[in-house]
């Protein structure tokens, strides 16, 4: 029974993770159509970028989370004028190639910068775990939990509250109706690539001092990004939320009681079954865009 | 189709003529190495090119051999089978390379090993641990590394001391964790030790709690670990946020305990290393005064001391070809060849002298590398209680 | 004159290794003709489909498997064991294809990745069937009658005959029926359908060949590095098939070709031009800025059509 708490609560805490790393994803996709295969790069760049701060510039947990995502938005920005707006008409494999360029390339510079050996980001926590009954949890984790809920909470209040994120979910429901009610797409999209790259290097800021930081660590981030987007739908945040936490608990659940060398068959296995039964993904109310 | 064909043949003509061969050089002896350069395990794979580099300058400072500077042609094999295969045509064919030092991981040994035996060019293997390497009759093959048995044998006399009674396993999910477990697996059991869960992880893979969690419940007293330095600090670290409470014994020489001690910090505390080099007290090992100039070597370098324990393999194979090279008096692949079967040398490891292993006829060629346990007390690395006082 | 063309080209394939400098080139050019087949199996789905396999590496995996598991393991010669390993791909091709067909854009991408994620974990911890991790070594050369085809010269020619055969087959299913009625679906599915296109029949079937091919190229793989492994499944395998079609100009049938040859040459001329520290970097760079600037690919964009003029309009967003 202990065990199966522990394995419980690690999926909660994994889950929490991947949901951080996929909402940022859901929305790129969702809305822009790009299957952007570089979104882990952002995630390792925001990581590398906090590492530098806290580290190397000596600064506060915060402000490196802070300059992280800034950075992380501000590299998407750039992308995203200079070489997704002019392929907007291309089609989805062209705007994937590119990515998986612009992501080998950033991976092999943080190689160069970096070099391959892993980096551990310091952090202000008791690294003692906080034992609960039967199961145990380390603080850092059960921080950086609490704070990815808060970040998704605050993306989801950006896109229901804001004028930005209105604009952003009329152009999701209907691009060419959106243009013709004045919303300017080429501004959406810069914005909401801007915005999931952002996210993704808060993931990178947040987990980077739970795992370690090496120019490779994106690929998984990638993956998992995308496991976490299907299930839980297109453009769809709460989904995404919910998709991450069925992923990690899954796995957990799945490692520990059928075969760890499957784990990660597990998740997969789960996408196929939810494509077939369910193609807009699990939590889906609206139709999936055509 | 014409058109069609005319910018096809361009394309081929250009590929074709930036592949072209240089003009000729003779002067220098080169050396091939093949190593996983980016990717996943670069970290490891630059480690040892930083080790050959200094065995190339050593010997180039020293005259080099007969005469002529070392030059060594490095090439990355991006952690995939098929580019250790072209690389390793590249350097035998178009760089005409006499030896070759490579190729980290087994699968990229194994792929490369057709090649050398195509062409007669000898390779040796400096870290790749599978059994198979050596035992497929593959005559072109010297091995310097151990292979998993080798090392579960030299850790066989310790057993009774480490009080290992029941074990679990934790791996990587490659040819390196799988032949892990089964050598030591063996070897634990002869001992009469309780052998529990296998538990694996995938090569790239940050969470194991999963893994911490089943291992737990499994009541056993010691872990053996076989990954590289990045997932055994994850472990660590894992395994200390879920109180799993055992022994921790690495195996496969690729732990780094220095930066295991700056990364998973009180983790690490207590855990027991097997390392085929000691950069931390370089006079207990087999030649001090070379492992001593090795770790100084590295330090003026600014290289990072953690990567000692990878970087050794780097020196040790290339001084083993230059060696070769000097004893068959010239740079051609066969009189290398035979040459390596007479060498024998001091390497940073140890001794390096090779026995025949594999299929009578078509043997290859296995030294036996000196094997070492410290363990991490006091969040300093020392050898183990029971070797401290003699 | 077209035709005169065709033969100028054949030729020179054929009087290639006469010219070759080295063996290495002709490594190379092994190299290039396999990832020609895996290319041009890909375009027919990518291309003449519109749809975007990621999973396309399991069947060029599949394929390698087969063959090295029937010649080590059963002692089966290299011909039934190639004849085995593209009957197995394709019936693997059959089922996402049945599988799969009512997805389209990225949910087909994803299924497909997903697919060979699991066939790569498969391989990996299946350890009686694949030998797991450690992989295959001693996959034996192929030999035709009394000759060994162990050489490279011969070998070379071998994949030859495999690129002119799928070259053949591809050419022959684009321009019949069912490639007009494929690019009608790519265009326009639902007008296709409303007309009479049987959408599941030939998006299957174009599954079914694609997945064929790549398990010819994968055989074709396995009995050249004679090892295999579990690092077939690997993504970078797709990715680079993927570069090769849409680079070199997709539903276009001289295009997966010249994609595959600029895209096995790239690297090994990487090799030669750059130091370790930057193949990768300008290999990225290199990719963003071809796709960048040549979106549709080389052989479109040189205004090359092939005997009838192919399509160029932008593939359908979805």
């Amino acid at each position: 029974m202990a065990e199966l708490l522990q394995h419980l609560l690690n999926g909660l805490v994994l889950g929490g993770t991947y949901a951080l790393l996929g909402i940022g994803l859901t929305l790129i996709f969702g809305l822009m159509n790009v299957v952007n295969f570089a979104h882990g790069e952002f995630y390792a760049l925001g990581a590398y970028v906090s590492f530098a701060a806290l580290a190397l510039a000596g600064s506060d947990f915060f402000v490196a989370l802070l300059v992280a995502i800034v950075a992380g938005a501000a590299l998407g920005w750039l992308c995203e004028v200079a070489l997704l707006r002019p392929l907007r008409n291309e089609s989805i494999d062209t705007t994937m190639l590119v990515m998986i360029g612009v992501g080998i390339a950033m991976q092999n510079a943080e190689l160069l910068g970096w070099g391959g050996v892993a980096k551990s980001i310091p952090h202000p926590f008791p690294t003692a775990p906080l034992v609960l009954g039967p199961v145990a949890i380390a603080p850092l984790r059960l921080f950086v939990l609490v704070l990815a809920a808060g970040l998704i909470a605050a993306a989801w209040l950006l896109i229901q509250k804001t004028k930005l994120g209105r604009a952003m979910r009329a152009t999701f429901q209907d691009r060419d109706t959106a243009a013709l009610m004045g919303v300017s797409i080429g501004r959406i999209h810069a914005a909401t690539f801007a915005f999931g790259s952002g996210l993704a290097a808060a993931a990178g800021a947040l987990l980077g001092p739970i795992f370690l930081v090496y120019p490779s660590m994106g690929d998984l981030a990638s993956l998992k990004a995308f496991s976490v987007v299907i299930l839980g739908g297109l453009g769809n945040l709460p989904g995404a939320t919910l998709g991450g936490l069925l992923l990690g608990i899954a796995e957990e659940l799945g490692a520990g009681y059928i075969s760890s060398g499957y784990r990660d068959a597990i998740g997969f296995v789960i996408i196929i079954l939810v494509l077939l039964f369910r193609p807009s993904g699990l939590f889906a109310r609206q139709e999936r865009i055509a | 189709m014409s058109n069609c064909s005319i910018v096809l043949s361009a394309l081929v003509l250009v590929a074709l003529a930036t592949l072209a061969v240089p003009g000729e050089s003779q002067a220098p002896i080169k050396i091939g190495v093949i190593e996983p350069l980016s990717g996943p395990v670069a970290a490891s794979g630059n480690y040892v090119r930083m080790g050959a580099e200094i065995a190339r300058d050593w010997l180039n400072a020293k005259g080099g051999i007969a005469g002529r500077k070392i030059d060594l042609l490095i090439e990355d094999n991006k952690s995939d089978p098929k580019e250790a295969a072209s690389a390793a045509e590249k350097l035998i064919v178009r760089d005409k390379v006499p030896a070759i030092m490579g190729a980290w991981g087994s699968s990229m040994t194994l792929a490369a090993m057709p090649k050398l035996e195509e062409y007669g060019v000898p390779m040796v293997v400096e870290t790749s641990s599978a059994a198979a390497i050596t035992k497929r009759g593959n005559p072109w093959i010297f091995r310097i590394s151990p292979p998993s048995e080798m090392e579960a044998l030299g850790l066989e006399q310790y057993v009774d001391k480490l009080g290992v009674k029941r074990v679990d396993f934790l791996a990587v999910n490659t040819d390196w964790g799988r032949g892990s477990i089964t050598a030591f697996g063996d070897m634990l059991k002869k001992k009469g030790a309780a052998v529990g869960v296998a538990e694996f992880m995938d090569q790239s893979a940050t969470d194991m709690n999963a893994q911490i969690t089943k291992i737990k419940a499994t009541g056993g007293d010691t872990l053996f670990l076989t990954t590289a330095v990045e997932q055994i600090t994850l472990v660590m670290k894992q395994a200390q946020e879920q109180r799993l409470g055992r022994k921790i014994v690495t195996t496969g020489g690729s732990s780094s305990p220095t930066q295991l001690i700056k990364q998973a910090g009180a983790a690490a505390e207590g855990s027991y290393h097997i390392v085929f080099f000691m950069p931390w007290f370089p006079e207990s090992m087999p030649d001090g005064k070379l492992a001593k100039a090795f770790v100084d070597e590295w330090a003026k370098r600014g290289h990072p001391f953690e990567g000692l324990t990878e970087g050794f393999r780097g020196h040790d194979g290339i001084a083993t070809i230059a060696e070769a090279i000097r004893v068959a008096g010239k740079d051609d692949p066969k009189a290398v060849r035979e040459a390596l079967w007479s060498v024998s040398l001091m390497g940073v490891n140890g001794p390096i002298k090779f026995e025949k292993d594999g299929p009578a006829g078509k043997e290859s060629g296995q030294s036996k590398p000196s094997i070492f346990v410290v363990q991490i007390r006091d969040g300093k690395v020392a050898l183990p209680d029971f070797l401290a006082k003699k | 004159m077209t035709r005169t063309g065709g033969w100028l080209l054949v030729a020179g394939a054929l009087a290639l290794p006469l010219w070759l400098p080295s063996p290495y080139h002709l490594h190379v050019a092994i190299m290039a003709g396999i990832f020609g087949v895996l290319a041009m199996s890909l375009n027919l789905l990518l291309g003449y489909t519109g749809q975007l396999s990621l999973g396309h590496a399991a069947f060029f995996g599949i394929g390698a498997y087969t063959s090295a598991l029937l010649t080590l393991k059963l002692d089966w010669s290299f011909w039934p064991a190639l004849a085995a390993a593209v009957a197995v791909a394709g019936a693997a091709g059959f089922v996402i294809g049945r599988l799969a067909l009512k997805l389209r854009g990225a949910y087909f991408v994803l299924v497909t990745i997903s697919f060979a994620g699991v066939i790569s974990l498969v391989s990996v911890n299946w350890i009686e069937l694949t030998n797991g991790p450690l992989g295959l070594p001693g996959v034996p050369a192929p030999e035709l009658g009394p000759w060994s085809l162990r050489t490279k010269t011969a070998y070379y020619y071998l994949v030859l005959a495999a690129v002119g055969l799928s070259y053949l087959v591809c050419r022959r299913l684009v321009r019949s029926r069912i490639g007009r009625a494929l690019v009608a679906l790519r265009e326009n599915e639902p007008l296709a359908e409303s007309v009479g296109v049987d959408v599941t029949h030939y998006l299957v079937l174009a599954a079914v060949v694609s997945a064929a091919m790549a398990g010819l190229g994968g055989s074709l793989y396995a009995h050249y590095t004679r090892f295999v492994s579990p690092e077939v499944f690997l993504f970078t395998y797709t990715v680079t098939m993927v570069i090769m079609v849409v680079a070199g100009g997709k539903g276009t049938l001289a295009g997966p070709l010249v994609g595959a040859v600029l895209f096995t040459a790239l690297p090994e001329a990487l090799r030669a031009a750059a130091s370790w520290q930057w193949q990768m970097l300008a290999y990225g760079v290199l990719l963003v800025l071809l796709v960048f600037f040549l979106p549709r690919g080389i052989v479109p964009r040189l205004g090359v059509a092939l005997r009838r003029p192919e399509p160029v309009t932008p593939t359908a967003r979805r």
